[in-house]
């Protein structure tokens, strides 16, 4: 029989018909039993525990659930004045932020995708290279500067630092859509008589949509969910919903901050379960390899 | 158009403005501040700085040359040592988990088929879809005293449990936590490239568990695991959300201590100082990542 199961640390093996399990594989079964278990606790815990304190009324050491519920935390974050201006901006400068980096790196990734020029390796790499320099770094760095442009505490201000944050993947995701283009189907589109434009707008566009629209929407979600450099570049005018969530943080009851922690996730949460299966496919590693 | 170039064009001047864009992008909101910042932690405080040294307090200026005063000020600033040194040892740790656990989770993806298998493809994923912001508030508020961990512990008769919230242990478990679906992501998508057919010729010639692991897998995903080291030391060297949010007051991680430098204490200098050296120190590493992705790309399309 050459489909002898090899005991192997807590991998199975599709099993065939007769199942006679040894003790290793029992006991392999239990260890990711329990492993799988652990890990559910360490990532999905915290995030219930905040679910729940989100509509807690009080809820005291050491007890496993509040000893009484309540909405009205729900009501005095869409009451208070600065939660609700927080949650305007955001949705106010993400479009910004996804339009204008959608109007620099889409027309480069069809540039990197379609020709072939001096430098073009070197301008490849330098994009790429950004990922290789802490955030924070770049954003204190950016802040000097900002001083001296009179961009600190402005709206330009906010946009570029957030766009920081988005150029790489929103070049290399549409590159590599770009690239999966089949050639064939230009080259037909321009023997039928076709023009450039039109080839392009009614054969790659489409073809290409799918990437474009998963880097705009992780265009979109990066700015919604920048804190840090908002943070810095932004201060004290710019309070975006992360931002306030520092705050919220320390001077405010843990219900309050747990409604907007709610409030803040729903967003991305949405957008993100349409992105899933792309992610998971790979398109999001792909952000990080050369492809 | 050259046959046999998969329709590349040869128009070098479109390509080049096409792509110039988000690099003149780059060039001038990364680069330049980059070389300000290095001029002014070396006391230069003309051009570009001259409007961030008027505000700045505790300024090494020199009017005749460059100074490597700022940095010798901060090695002998014990706070900042002690802000370094943990920087340091927390980074590898997480990296080390990170490895580890995402290696694992990897694994059990490739070869379990049941029901384990499809919760975990579910559940790793979670934290991406979390923003940093929740969830280092959620972390800790979860592992701190009086938290839901200490609350489950103390039924269990441990009240004594030590919390981990604001402490460097804290900064690991959020690290870690979120960190997780980038790791695992990449590993596993990695390991999903190696064939079967080459699982089952090491198996026929008896290779099994650890050995077809270290043998076979290893070698085989060495860019993926590459990539997530590097990228997790970078981004781990650099956070500021997590261990603003989950850590201690003192030692802070870097990327705190650049914070309260810039905007706390009102020295732009010493923080730029910081950055720097931030720089130079995660340059190291993103060599190993540009380099391993450039050779893993020789056979690649975009090399062409």
């Amino acid at each position: 029989m050459s489909q002898v199961i090899q005991p192997t640390i807590g991998l199975s093996t599709p099993s065939p018909r007769v199942r006679r399990l040894t003790w290793q594989q029992v006991l392999g079964k239990i260890a990711s039993v329990v492993l799988i278990g652990l890990l559910t606790v360490y990532i999905l815990g915290p995030l219930l525990v905040l679910l729940i304190w989100a509509f807690a009324k009080e809820w005291f050491y050491p007890a496993l659930l509040p000893q009484a519920w309540t909405l009205s935390w729900w009501q005095t974050i869409f009451s208070t004045g600065n939660f609700g201006h927080s949650i305007l901006l955001s949705f106010l400068i993400a479009p910004v932020v996804t339009l204008a980096t959608a109007a620099i790196c889409f027309p480069a990734a069809y540039g990197f995708s379609r020709y072939r020029f001096r430098g073009r390796w070197t301008m490849l790499i330098s994009i790429f290279a950004i990922n290789s320099f802490p955030k924070m770094g770049i954003y204190i760095t950016l802040a000097g500067f900002f001083y001296g442009l009179h961009l600190i505490g402005t709206f330009p201000g906010v946009v570029i630092v957030q766009m920081l944050g988005t150029i790489v993947t929103a070049t290399w995701i549409p590159t590599a859509a770009f690239s999966a283009v089949p050639r064939e189907l230009e080259e037909a589109s321009r023997d039928a008589g076709a023009g450039a434009i039109r080839t392009f707008m009614r054969v790659t566009l489409p073809s290409a949509k799918p990437g474009l629209i998963i880097a705009l929407i992780l265009t979109f979600l990066s700015s919604l969910d920048e804190a840090q450099g908002t943070f810095i570049v932004g201060a004290p005018y710019y309070q975006t919903m992360p931002v306030v969530m520092y705050g919220l943080v320390n001077g405010y009851p843990e219900q309050a901050a747990a409604v907007f922690s709610v409030l803040l996730t729903l967003p991305s949460l949405i957008l993100l379960l349409f992105v899933r299966k792309y992610i998971i496919g790979g398109a999001f590693a792909s952000a990080f390899r050369l492809h | 158009m050259r046959k046999g170039d998969l329709g590349m064009k040869n128009r070098p001047w479109t390509g080049f403005l096409l792509t110039a864009l988000p690099v003149a992008f780059l060039i001038i909101f990364v680069g330049v501040p980059m070389v300000g910042a290095l001029l002014y932690s070396l006391g230069d405080a003309g051009g570009i700085n001259s409007a961030i040294s008027q505000i700045g307090l505790d300024q090494v200026i020199s009017h005749h040359g460059l100074t490597l005063k700022v940095y010798s000020g901060l090695i002998r600033t014990p706070a900042f040592v002690e802000d370094l040194i943990a920087t340091i040892w927390v980074t590898i740790a997480c990296v080390a988990l990170i490895v580890v656990i995402s290696w694992a989770i990897a694994l059990y993806m490739r070869f379990a088929t049941g029901f384990g298998a499809r919760i975990l493809s579910v559940l790793y994923v979670v934290p991406m879809f979390i923003p940093v912001v929740i969830s280092s508030y959620a972390l800790v508020s979860f592992w701190n005293d009086g938290g839901f961990v200490a609350a489950v512990m103390s039924h269990l008769g441990f009240p004594n449990f030590p919390s981990p919230g604001y402490t460097l242990v804290g900064i690991i478990i959020a690290q870690v936590w979120a960190s997780l679906p980038f790791a695992a992501l990449m590993l596993s998508s990695g390991l999903k490239g190696i064939p079967d057919s080459q699982i089952e010729a090491a198996r026929d010639i008896g290779a099994s568990g650890i050995s077809l692991v270290w043998r076979v897998l290893v070698p085989q995903n060495m860019l993926s695991t590459i990539i997530v080291i590097t990228f997790s030391t970078i981004g781990i060297l650099g956070s500021f959300t997590i261990p603003y949010l989950t850590g201690p007051n003192a030692p802070q991680m870097l990327g705190v201590a650049m914070y309260s430098y810039f905007s706390t204490y009102n020295e732009p200098q010493q923080s730029q100082a910081m950055a720097i050296l931030l720089f130079l120190l995660s340059m190291g590493i993103g060599y190993f990542y540009v380099r391993a992705n450039v050779r893993a790309d020789r056979k690649g399309s975009l090399a062409r």
